[in-house]
């Protein structure tokens, strides 16, 4: 039975962001769920080949999550930084910072990000503590926790999304980093904000 | 900002000042009778919308202030969001009746593998509630320039409210508003408010997070806000009383 696994990423396999970096302490969660074999779960801090991900048995996250996005699956916790431009799919655990410039993140109902969350979209099924910050949109879905301040052009709550922060409105495509450095260029609609995370970083 | 200084055309004409003396006994009368689009419907109790003179003028208030700060204490919703933005508004939201139901039920699972005895005096209703609204409210003082606090003090516990009252004064920059709601009677089920546009909030009846704690007399809402500069309330066919206070 589990040699019909070989060759073939298990569902179960952290597949990290083709193309980005992960400066983090990678850990497993040891009540991971029995979806599969335990020798399968065990998570492998290399990049993986993402092209043929399979499919994982349950996809709880809405049809966000496109094919060639990187998976942290449920069971995974990561402590670090997590940079690129890959779209990302988190159903486990992170804490740190998580900055895709170009990407697009996707939080799960099972995931828990205590980060910072600069990224293109960002959708959120799960819990969230820390700043997000997006350059084209941020959507809540009716699960979602949030706590923390939101960046973003435009923003999207379901009902039943809870939040807890304030929210800012920026010009549509610019970018995290300018927003943070130059908040009152950049940030338009609402006030010259002083956004957690953009002022840690103009220190 | 002040209702006496502060006049224009349009405006939401009856009962413009009231002292915290004053304003119980005469409220509700004056408001029922006024003429006028808005207060001769001030509240519709077919569907589950209802016209909103303390909106209106709560925007009104805030309206000289470039970019006021708003803090929605109930639960946050996209069109709430989606109307303050649009006009400029800074908006911050904390589901406060979600979180302290949170909170307790955290306090009271702590306290069932606490060790007999301990902290058991710091566990007091009140104790609870100043930790609770000192972590929940964490912002600065004097920050916010209004609070949608809806009908949320409906819903706590008559200990909790003062102190909640109380550190939303210290946070409201002077000048700021408050709009809150209050039943005549104990409300048949639980809304969550959404706006809609200026004058226009709709109640969506939600699971309920707590049952309704206290009916408010006037002296009771005035004593609460008796910090407060002046007040203003308004009174809808469904007796549910809408007020404004402004620190």
């Amino acid at each position: 039975m589990w040699h019909k696994t070989d060759g073939k990423p298990s569902p179960e396999t952290p597949q990290l962001p083709a193309g980005g970096t992960i400066k983090s302490q990678v850990t497993s969660e040891p009540p991971a769920p029995p979806a599969v074999p335990p020798a399968a779960t065990a998570p492998v801090p290399t990049p993986a080949p993402r092209a043929e991900a399979p499919e994982p048995a349950v996809v709880p996250a809405p049809a966000q999550v496109a094919t060639g996005t990187s998976r942290i699956q449920a069971g995974l916790k990561i402590h670090g930084e997590i940079s690129g431009n890959s779209d990302l799919y988190i159903d486990g655990e992170l804490q740190g910072k998580l900055r895709l410039g170009n990407g697009r993140v996707v939080i799960g109902p099972n995931g828990k990000v205590q980060a910072d969350i600069e990224a293109s979209g960002v959708t959120i099924e799960g819990s969230v503590q820390g700043n997000i910050k997006a350059t084209e949109s941020v959507r809540l879905g009716s699960g979602s926790r949030v706590q923390g301040s939101v960046l973003t052009p435009r923003i999207g709550i379901d009902d039943g999304a809870r939040l807890r922060g304030k929210v800012e409105m920026i010009k549509a495509g610019s970018s995290p980093s300018a927003s943070a450095s130059a908040p009152a260029a950049n940030t338009s609609e609402t006030e010259a904000p002083q956004p957690i995370a953009a002022s840690a970083k103009a220190k | 900002m002040n209702w006496m200084a502060k006049t224009r055309l349009g405006a939401p004409t009856a009962t413009p000042v009231k002292t915290p003396a004053s304003a119980a006994t005469a409220a509700a009368p004056k408001a029922a009778a006024k003429p006028g689009p808005a207060s001769s419907v001030p509240a519709t109790s077919s569907g589950n919308v209802r016209i909103s003179n303390a909106l209106k003028e709560f925007l009104w208030l805030l309206s000289d202030i470039q970019r006021p700060r708003i803090l929605d204490l109930g639960a946050v919703s996209q069109s709430t969001l989606n109307f303050f933005i649009e006009k400029g508004f800074r908006v911050s939201t904390e589901d406060m009746l979600r979180e302290w139901k949170d909170f307790l039920i955290t306090q009271e699972e702590q306290l069932r593998t606490a060790p007999v005895g301990e902290e058991t005096e710091r566990r007091s209703l009140p104790a609870l509630a100043e930790k609770f609204v000192t972590d929940a409210l964490n912002y600065p003082e004097q920050s916010v320039h209004g609070v949608l606090l809806w009908d949320l003090l409906d819903y706590f516990d008559p200990a909790v409210v003062p102190i909640l009252m109380e550190r939303l004064y210290s946070m409201l920059h002077p000048g700021g508003t408050v709009l809150a709601l209050f039943h005549s009677r104990p409300a048949e089920r639980f809304h969550r408010y959404r706006i809609m546009d200026s004058q226009t909030v709709e109640l969506l009846p939600a699971a309920t997070l707590a049952v309704h704690a206290h009916v408010f007399q006037n002296r009771e809402i005035l004593d609460l806000f008796g910090k407060f500069r002046s007040s203003k309330t308004f009174v809808g066919r469904d007796q549910v009383r809408e007020a404004l206070f402004i620190k």
